[in-house]
């Protein structure tokens, strides 16, 4: 049994996914130093969290274009990669919810097995089309109306007014951080706790190759 | 003997004073259309006969007599300031002035000559002494545009702009003196006003009192929130004016105000910096006034029970001060849906610790 390299994140995908980090671990703790000031001042003044808060929201929404220029247009594996098939929702997220929760404290390998066009499991499927679909646009179309308040009133006023928005890019925010912990957890569930990371970093995946034609990862 | 005549003269005052009480008072309402303080009070009428009808005096000598009725000057009377009128007035001269504020507003005068804004402009400048009133009596809307009056609001909201983020937005909702004043603290107004789109968020437009009558089919404007008339609103009431289908084009507008706003004009560093509104906490937040529009043209405050600030979204559903007026229950649901996220993390973690060696 050897093992080959296999190229899985793309240049335009790994750039999206540390950007959106930076941004997003950057819009946590300055959101937080702005919804309690009293508390938290890591950032120094209020107004240098603000302005940093409005650039990160700004750096995480070019870089949501990135991904989705690079996943619709260029790669057009969009709805492939992101959207999960009938046999996914089926038998597949069951699969994959007895793989975290039971077999894999007993050292049974992962049921999937990524390739660069078939990339996430059922489960990941399933929250990544949460997360991207739903939760990031929310959260950063609330953010910029909160940011625009006043060129964008009257959609201000359609979405519902301030307090409103103020309330969904709040939860939807908590609802991200939530995720964060999840999704930084699970990266480490591979052989080792950088091997699903580094491909991130480098784009290439270690994967297992057992000679039918197929590779595994290596877990 | 004596005592019983000790008792009538004493029986006998009271009735002639309560008699005479009693004749100023109908005396000055009925004569002087809402005009009923002191003493002064025939005088006044008498120039208020003149001065009170502008067809007959132009607009310049016209002094509102509603709006004047009500002031503290009023009950002083006109001939108080106006103290060298002659036998001859009106004879077409001037009348000189040998009164100025100072000699009532002396602690006043001294404090607003010593800041930046004393040469600058006079007292009448921003107060008519006709129409004066508390700080509480006017709206800020009413102040911001006593400040327009000299600083053009164009010009205001790009100097602000130039280090406040969203300067149409904080102007809107702060009266100029809350920062510009040397006030110590401040409390959220709520004023009634016009839901229209084409207005900016710089200037709020608040419902007249003749246009709010109508809401209320002429009955005392409080009751249009003040339900059970119990002179106190409460988060209920404000929550059913919001939901009121009826209220569709009204809307409450919520103002920073000052509590004693003082007349040494400058900034004052402390309000370069944003969390001396944003970092005060929510303890601050927690008392508010709902101030209505009265028909002599001031405005009349009336308690609204602690915490509408922080009822987001029910109570005043348009005002919202980051940092401060946070809400406790959203935090508390917040902090269960990142406890949440941590859930995986710390079970799963845990169970895969000790599992180790299978995976070996």
């Amino acid at each position: 049994m050897s093992a080959k390299m296999v190229y899985l994140q793309p240049a335009p995908v790994r750039i999206w996914h540390w950007l959106n980090a930076l941004g997003i671990v950057t819009l946590c703790v300055s959101g937080a130093q702005i919804r309690f000031p009293e508390y938290i001042t890591f950032l120094g003044s209020y107004r240098s969290a603000i302005m940093l808060h409005n650039t990160a929201g700004i750096v995480v929404a070019l870089s949501f274009s990135i991904w989705f220029i690079y996943y619709k247009l260029v790669s057009n594996t969009l709805s492939e990669i992101y959207i999960p098939k009938g046999s996914d929702l089926t038998t597949g997220l069951f699969r994959q919810i007895v793989f975290y929760f039971f077999a894999y404290f007993f050292g049974v390998p992962n049921p999937h097995h990524a390739t660069p066009d078939n990339k996430f499991n059922p489960l990941q499927k399933s929250a990544y089309l949460v997360i991207m679909f739903v939760l990031m646009p929310f959260v950063s179309l609330t953010g910029i109306l909160l940011m625009n308040m006043g060129p964008m009133r009257e959609l201000v006023i359609m979405a519902g007014g301030l307090n409103i928005l103020d309330t969904m890019h709040f939860l939807l925010a908590c609802s991200l951080v939530a995720f964060l912990f999840t999704h930084v957890y699970l990266a480490t569930l591979g052989k080792t706790a950088l091997a699903y990371i580094k491909p991130m970093w480098t784009g290439w995946e270690k994967v297992e190759n057992h000679g039918t034609g197929q590779t595994r990862l290596q877990h | 003997m004596k005592s019983v005549n000790r008792s009538f003269l004493t029986q006998y005052s009271i009735a002639i004073v309560l008699f005479l009480v009693s004749c100023i008072a109908t005396g000055g309402q009925a004569q002087g259309g809402g005009y009923s303080f002191g003493d002064s009070v025939s005088k006044n009428v008498a120039c208020i006969a003149c001065h009170g009808n502008q067809d007959q005096v132009g607009s310049k000598n016209f002094i509102d007599p509603t709006k004047f009725g009500h002031t503290t000057h009023a009950r002083f009377g006109c001939t108080t300031c106006h103290d060298a009128i002659t036998s001859k007035h009106p004879d077409g001269n001037a009348i000189p002035r040998t009164t100025g504020c100072g000699d009532c507003h002396n602690d006043i005068t001294t404090q607003y000559s010593a800041s930046i804004h004393g040469t600058k402009a006079s007292c009448n400048g921003c107060h008519n002494p006709h129409r004066v009133s508390t700080a509480s009596e006017i709206a800020a809307t009413e102040m911001n545009k006593q400040c327009a009056g000299c600083h053009e609001n164009v010009k205001i909201t790009s100097s602000h702009s130039k280090w406040l983020p969203q300067a149409g937005l904080h102007l809107g909702a702060i009266a100029c003196v809350s920062c510009h004043s040397k006030a110590e603290n401040y409390v959220i107004t709520i004023y009634i006003a016009k839901r229209d789109e084409a207005e900016p968020d710089s200037k709020p437009n608040l419902v007249p009192y003749e246009e709010l009558l109508k809401h209320t089919n002429g009955e005392n404007l409080q009751y249009l929130i003040d339900r059970n008339h119990d002179n106190y609103i409460s988060l209920d009431e404000l929550r059913k004016f919001n939901r009121d289908p009826s209220n569709k084009n009204i809307y409450l507008k919520a103002m920073l105000t000052p509590v004693k706003p003082t007349h040494s004009f400058q900034t004052f560093d402390n309000r370069w910096d944003c969390t001396f509104c944003h970092a005060s906490g929510p303890e601050v937040m927690q008392t508010s006034y709902l101030s209505f529009p009265e028909q002599n043209g001031t405005f009349r405050q009336v308690a609204v029970e602690r915490g509408a600030t922080m009822d987001a979204l029910r109570s005043i559903p348009n005002f919202y001060l980051m940092g401060s007026t946070r809400n406790g229950v959203l935090n508390k649901i917040g902090l269960l849906i990142i406890a949440g996220g941590m859930v995986m993390p710390v079970g799963h973690g845990f169970l895969r610790f000790l599992s180790r060696k299978n995976r070996l």
